[in-house]
């Protein structure tokens, strides 16, 4: 016993060590946070006001004070079942509040849940509009589009305010994902045939969605990376399929996205409501000669 | 037979009026009467604006349902969905509702069998369904802040300011 006492301190400290240690370590930063570079956060079909969104919320502002992004992406279900003061409040207001209160940005898009007039909803910043764009940063372009109507207007704006973007960094982000291994939704084609010739044309980088309520980050098609971000409040668990489209996927927790982007660079860092990483990476920016071959078939 | 011909042959022709088009004329003027409309007891009304507080948005959007809700009354179904621009919508839609991934995507955020009625609110605490990019491109442009969408099998036309239900094509795809 004596003897193996020493022991037996040993392991309670290298187990303790792994406990205070260990799980901590999971949420570590992966990202560069380089001090120049453009530092945002994806939640996607949040608004439920349920306990798992505020746990979400809970991650979402902690890593805040490493990470200190300047904006949060919402990928549409901003406000599941009804648009009143109270699901304002407890949906978005309440979950969100150290964020909200400290200045920080949140850019929304709609999702079949949402009500259309969201978008006059300042702290949405959609300025009025059910699709918009917006530069945070010299050399980067964010557009939101409004996936649940695409109607020909808004596919001509798209046409328009891309080729007028230059050579900056096109983020895109909206509900319906283009590419998607759910086996309860999937790959949203007729949207796919109708934006995807519009990415190609002019260089979109990555493009997020949400509407899935998992995490799937898919192998780059045609030079472009597509992430599905819907689980910062709703989860269907096991509902990703084998699918040769399929980078990594998560669908055992809630989960929401930090993203880094450098000059050369898109960083990604994926969190559990556990605190884990449960993807992370750098995907390098595709040269638009390379897209063009790449998209050629 | 000839010189008799020739009178007609030579005299200034009026462009041929297709039937098709002349129901969706028809469509227009009925859809943009009630824009008019809209804009009649819009303009007796403080402006919407973009607001932090969410009540007012709610305020001003039953506001607006409203008035028009009066300023319409007594509308139903048909007003502007005439059995001729109906059967025209309908073959509009037949060959897109055709193609089983347009009826999935369709079908997949469809709120279902909800009750709704002209004149009436959306139902606030129900999904609107997603309208395929090839479906929206086959049906006629809208004015801005009117919209198509389907409940089940239906097709609506929603003023999206107002969240009021204009009209509506019962069944309009199968």
């Amino acid at each position: 016993m004596y003897h193996q006492r020493p022991k037996f301190r040993f392991v309670m400290a290298f187990a303790l060590l792994l406990g205070l240690v260990g799980a901590p370590a999971a949420q570590d930063l992966t990202l560069p946070n380089q001090p120049d570079s453009l530092k945002f956060a994806i939640i996607g079909d949040s608004g439920t006001g349920s306990s798992s969104q505020y746990k979400i919320a809970e991650k979402l502002i902690a890593s805040h004070a490493k990470f200190p992004y300047e904006f949060v992406l919402m990928m549409g279900d901003n406000l599941y079942s009804g648009s009143g003061a109270k699901d304002y409040q407890k949906k978005f207001e309440d979950p969100y509040k150290p964020l909200l209160d400290s200045g920080l940005k949140f850019y929304a898009a709609l999702g079949n849940h949402d009500n259309p007039d969201e978008r006059n909803y300042k702290p949405f910043n959609m300025g009025g509009q059910r699709y918009y764009t917006f530069k945070p940063k010299n050399g980067v372009r964010i557009f939101a589009l409004d996936s649940n109507y695409m109607d020909p207007p808004q596919l001509q704006w798209l046409e328009k305010e891309m080729a007028a973007s230059g050579s900056d960094w096109k983020i895109c982000f909206f509900h319906h994902p283009l590419y998607s291994s759910g086996g309860t939704h999937g790959s949203d084609l007729q949207l796919r045939a109708q934006l995807e010739p519009v990415f190609l044309k002019h260089g979109v980088d990555a493009v997020f969605s949400g509407h899935e309520h998992f995490y799937e980050r898919i192998k780059p098609q045609k030079g472009i990376y597509y992430f599905t971000s819907g689980g910062a409040a709703k989860l269907r668990e096991g509902d990703v399929g084998k699918s040769p489209l399929t980078a990594k996927s998560f669908d055992s927790g809630y989960h929401f996205m930090l993203v880094e982007i450098t000059k050369d660079a898109l960083h990604f860092q994926v969190i559990s409501d556990q605190g884990k990483t449960v993807d992370s990476g750098a995907l390098p920016r595709v040269s638009d000669q390379e897209k063009k071959k790449l998209s050629t078939p | 037979m000839l010189t008799l011909a020739l009178p007609h042959a030579y005299a200034p022709q009026k462009p041929p009026v297709n039937a098709d088009a002349q129901v969706l004329l028809d469509f227009k003027a009925r859809v943009d009467k009630y824009v008019e409309l809209r804009k009649k007891v819009d303009d007796s009304a403080p402006p919407m604006k973009k607001t932090e507080d969410p009540a007012e948005l709610r305020t001003a959007q039953q506001g607006l349902a409203e008035r028009i809700g009066a300023a319409r009354s007594p509308a139903k179904q048909g007003d502007i969905f005439t059995p001729e621009i109906t059967a025209r919508f309908r073959q509009l839609l037949r060959p897109e509702a055709k193609d089983p991934g347009t009826k999935a995507a369709i079908k997949d955020d469809n709120p279902g069998n909800i009750p709704f009625k002209v004149n009436g609110p959306y139902p606030s605490k129900e999904a609107l369904s997603t309208m395929p990019p090839n479906v929206l491109a086959s049906l006629p442009p809208l004015p801005k802040d009117i919209e198509y969408r389907f409940v089940n099998k239906h097709l609506i036309l929603r003023d999206v300011r107002a969240n009021l239900i204009i009209d509506y094509i019962p069944n309009a795809i199968s």
